[in-house]
């Protein structure tokens, strides 16, 4: 394809812009988690480090449970996805492969859940979850994070399951496939770049969650990363070296994880994320 | 066990729902009844006192600036977001060395927790080793540091700002899934038919990536009302009140004033807001696939 | 002071001895603290660990929490029933887990604390009101004025005492790119404090009446506003939106000359220069300086537990806290914030023994001097009503500040309503 000159400019300009706007934040805040401290805070700040040191790391190791953070943030996220996936992939085949009395309005009951303004249920989850006995429990996070990811993830779905032919799945029927057996066999194989895309939103939205862990988590031995982060920002002092080392390494988990499966998450999207 | 062919979908929806009336609709429920009393700190019990609360929040100024703060914040997100993703889409959508590299990382800043999000910024704003005014400076833009946070406007724009970083490149790539469906052989023609590149635009990328526009603003709206904890750990709704939006309004009114049976009513009437604007919009997202 | 201690540990050894225990008959207790940082958290864990090794019948385990969480978590928890057995207030702290029902009076346990240790009557007064007292006294903590002497004589100006010397360095400092006084503007905590310091520096210290009535809207009030808001002019631009710790990193980055601040000292140290010599520390200017005060916070630890025997086994952890020989150690987990509360504590070889406390040796002692003329809002002279809790909760005085520096309100106006927010806060 032949561009001309000033769509090649104006392309790389934009190129250039959008680099910088992510990933300069990025390159700083690692960049500044091996500056000396005193560089961190100078007036002038520096791109490139003119010191060196792994003392913020070293802090951070050894005096805060980040490793423990990091576990338990990634058991929450995984478990999360997982059972994300479980509730939205059979919803998402009878919603978008079936015809049943009821079926548009408790589709469109399940993404007003969409719009829930999700402090409102702060208050009395918490009341809920303490009768339970989930208070201080990684399941009331997964619990929380399912209920978050589950309405967005149906309807990410919804694409992938209607753009499958009828004819194959009629073709799996009269083959005497029970739909249990359609869903797991020809189905789930088809809709696979939708299954990724709702993972990874599934894990990323438990990923980040900050508001409820950090009330629904009492001990530090279950919290999750954004609540152990938060939890060395300090009150009465900063200590802007410990807190850069601390974003690196919260950044670094998602940043391999996603080394691995971006490509099919950004594929699953984009082949059928809206229609 | 064989189930009867009519109650299969049921079976199949049925855990989905109940999970979400479990987790989402009861607690609510519970809300709706908390802001009929007068409950003070959580924990403490109160009386009946009807619709009290809300004649109170109705009557009361914050609530009110409040909820223009939350409809401004809505709008100006939507714009900035659609704006910088649409840019981003269309340039992602070129052809050049590294264009599937480019597509996957632009969605780093949403994948980080945002609790990090906000300490990042708040350094970077900062006039102590934060990189944003000195580059401001450096560009003529401005001649001395300013205070990101230090006005009610350059709080709120400069919020807004931070949460579209980190959303824009999550409505990239849904922008791109809209992008990438145009059929190449339109722009073909167009371009056989001597149509420059801005007439393509306008003529075919334009109209056709109108609906995915739609539903993406719909989305978007839904997930900015709704963000509470980078305006909290970034400003706590201030300064002067100038970033405090709904969820922050609750969450003040319930852990700061103690007044948990107003914050419930202030909720449920943003739930009512929400799920008006909800319930129109999802006219467009639910329509059956088959009837499009 | 170890010998003197001995006989309790050969007394407790003895008792462990005497007491037939498994590892079931354990107590155990959870403390929540807000004392997040790895090293102060560390510290900690230090001590329970031989607390817990001395005391086999009693195991204490620490939940750091977080300041800006606590309050929406603790009253929700222990409602919960899965709240912790001590929990560390601040004075306004108290009223909210008072007013919930989580409470009991301690004044037993702080008078037998009291004639042992010596408590410095102002740390116990906060938390004494109702005819009770709700919590045991642990540190205290003080706004001081801090800065760097070769910078002060660089500039020509000598440590202020008064308001209006206190304006003209500030104004000497505030060029090339510096600033000569960093002072928040923020709606939260450290505003709050200091505002107050400026307040109760300016004859303003009381916002209550005996009667319990407000007396916030007065002259002296807004004579404070105003001065306080006239220095934010030699303060950095982003001053609104700051916390302690830019505040400290404006020091350390030796872009402000002077702040406000309980201690930098930690921070100067690992920070910038770490010069002692060059680290100034004074009393915060008063008006006609006559008697410098400032705002102090005793912090303290409430006890929560409802069952009798986690109680026992709670004050037993507090009484082997505050022997000095522990207690040093406990206040150093930040070398040089965390003052003593205690008469034997200020003497304590574990608290001096410190490297960094000795170091900075003449910057702590003036900090301690200072802060006995600490003061709180709503808990002075005697005049202490809880419902001070929910103002400080909305952050009033620093709402107040914000009115006048950012919504360009008269301060007599903004004081005006903010007495009427107090009153419609506390009604």
């Amino acid at each position: 394809m032949k561009r001309p000159i000033r769509w090649t400019v104006a392309l790389t300009a934009a190129l250039a812009l959008f680099a910088g706007l992510v990933l300069l934040p990025f390159w700083l805040v690692l960049t500044g988690s091996v500056k000396a401290p005193a560089e961190i805070i100078a007036r002038q700040p520096t791109m490139v480090p003119h010191s060196f040191t792994l003392d913020h790391y070293a802090k951070l190791l050894a005096a805060s449970d980040y490793p423990v953070y990091m576990m338990n943030s990634l058991i929450v996220a995984s478990v999360s996805t997982l059972i994300t996936l479980l509730l939205a992939i059979p919803a998402g085949y009878a919603f978008f492969r079936m015809s049943f009395p009821g079926r548009e309005t408790l589709y469109r009951a399940i993404l007003l859940a969409y719009a829930f303004p999700s402090i409102v249920i702060l208050i009395p989850l918490f009341g809920i979850f303490a009768k339970i006995g989930l208070i201080d429990s990684r399941i009331a996070l997964v619990l929380v994070n399912v209920a978050f990811a589950l309405p967005f993830a149906v309807w990410l779905l919804r694409s992938f399951f209607a753009g499958i032919p009828a004819e194959i799945e009629e073709a799996a029927r009269l083959d005497g496939g029970s739909p249990f057996i359609v869903l797991r066999r020809i189905m789930i194989p088809l809709v696979a770049p939708g299954i990724a895309a709702v993972a990874v939103f599934a894990f990323v939205t438990a990923w980040t969650e900050y508001v409820f862990a950090s009330v629904m988590i009492l001990s530090d031995a279950k919290r999750t990363v954004p609540v152990g982060f938060s939890g060395i920002i300090g009150q009465y002092q900063i200590d802007w070296g410990l807190l850069l080392a601390g974003a690196s390494l919260s950044i670094l988990p998602v940043v391999v994880l996603f080394a691995f499966v971006g490509r099919w998450f950004v594929a699953g999207l984009t082949e059928g994320a809206v229609k | 066990m064989k189930l009867p062919r009519t109650l299969l979908p049921y079976a199949f929806i049925g855990p989905a729902i109940l999970f979400l009336a479990a987790l989402l609709v009861w607690p609510l429920v519970q809300a709706v009844v908390l802001s009929l009393q007068d409950v003070r700190s959580v924990g403490t019990t109160g009386k009946w006192v009807g619709l009290d609360n809300y004649r109170e929040v109705l009557t009361d100024g914050t609530f009110w600036s409040s909820t223009w703060l939350s409809l401004v914040w809505v709008v100006t997100n939507a714009v900035l977001q659609t704006v910088l993703a649409l840019l981003a889409a269309l340039a992602l959508n070129q052809n050049f060395p590294g264009v599937r590299i480019a597509r996957t990382w632009i969605v780093l800043t949403w994948i980080i927790p945002t609790v990090v999000v906000v300490m990042i910024w708040r350094w970077l704003f900062s006039t102590s080793g934060g990189i944003v005014n000195p580059l401001l400076i450096q560009a003529g833009i401005i001649d001395r540091p300013v205070g990101f946070f230090a006005r009610p406007n350059t709080a709120f724009a400069t919020l807004v700002f931070i949460n579209s970083w980190r959303w824009f490149p999550f409505i990239t790539l849904m922008m791109l899934a809209g992008l990438t469906r145009i059929p190449g052989d339109l722009y073909e023609a167009a371009r056989i038919d001597g149509a420059g590149p801005w007439k393509r635009f306008s003529r075919i990328t334009w109209p056709l990536l109108a609906p995915t526009l739609g539903v993406l603003l719909v989305i978007g709206t839904l997930l900015s009302f709704n963000v509470f904890d980078i305006i909290w750990l970034m400003t706590s709704g201030g300064p002067a009140g100038g970033t405090r939006t709904l969820p922050v309004l609750i969450y003040e009114t319930a852990f700061k004033s103690y007044r948990m049976s107003e914050a419930a009513a202030v909720a449920v009437l943003a739930t009512l807001f929400l799920m008006g604007f909800a319930v129109v919009a999802t006219r467009w997202l639910a329509r059956p696939p088959e009837a499009r | 002071m170890t010998r003197i201690r001995k006989p309790h540990l050969l007394a407790g050894a003895a008792l462990t001895a005497l007491m037939p225990l498994s590892a079931a008959a354990q107590t155990e207790l959870t403390l929540w603290h807000m004392e997040q940082p790895p090293h102060r958290v560390e510290r900690v864990q230090t001590l329970l660990d031989e607390f817990n090794e001395s005391h086999p019948d009693i195991v204490v385990k620490q939940e750091p929490q977080n300041w800006g969480e606590v309050y929406a978590k603790a009253p929700a928890a222990l409602a919960a029933g899965v709240g912790p057995d001590m929990l560390f207030a601040i004075p306004d702290f108290t009223p909210i887990l008072k007013s919930v029902g989580a409470l009991t009076s301690v004044q037993d346990f702080v008078e037998e604390l009291d004639g042992e240790h010596d408590f410095i009557d102002s740390a116990v007064e906060a938390y004494s009101y109702d005819d009770g007292i709700w919590a045991v006294p642990l540190y205290n903590m003080s706004m001081n004025l801090w800065y760097r002497p070769s910078v002060l004589d660089a500039a020509g100006v000598a440590v202020p005492t008064t308001w209006e010397e206190w304006a003209a360095a500030a104004e000497t400092l505030t060029a090339d790119g510096a600033y000569g006084m960093g002072l928040p503007a923020n709606k939260q905590l450290y505003t709050d404090q200091t505002v107050y310091s400026v307040m109760a520096n300016g004859g303003a210290s009381e916002i209550y009446n005996e009667d319990g009535t407000l007396r916030f809207d007065n002259p002296e009030t807004v004579e404070a506003y105003t001065f306080y808001n006239d220095m934010l002019q030699f303060s950095p631009p982003d001053a609104p939106s700051w916390t302690w710790g830019e505040a400290e990193a404006c020091f350390a980055s030796a872009s402000c000359g002077m702040i406000l601040q309980f201690s930098v000292i930690s921070t100067y140290d690992t920070q910038a220069e770490g010069d002692a010599a060059d680290l100034g520390v004074a009393a915060i200017p008063s008006k006609d300086s006559e008697g410098h005060n400032t705002i102090a916070y005793a912090n303290a630890v409430m006890l929560l537990s409802q069952d009798e025997e986690k109680m026992e086994a709670s004050k037993t952890f507090v009484r082997w806290l505050l022997q000095p020989e522990n207690y040093g150690r406990f206040l150093n987990m930040e070398p040089g914030l965390f003052m003593p509360v205690t008469a034997d504590g200020a003497k304590a070889d574990s608290f001096w023994s410190d490297p960094m406390v000795e170091k900075y040796k003449p910057q702590i002692e003036t900090v301690i001097e200072n802060s006995q003329n600490g003061m709180l809002f709503g808990f002075t002279s005697g005049r202490v009503f809880p419902a001070i809790a929910a103002i400080s909760a909305q952050n009033v005085l620093a709402e107040t500040l914000q009115a006048i520096a950012i919504n360009g309100k008269d301060p007599a106006e903004a004081v005006a309503a903010g007495q009427a927010r107090m009153m419609d806060l506390t009604d």
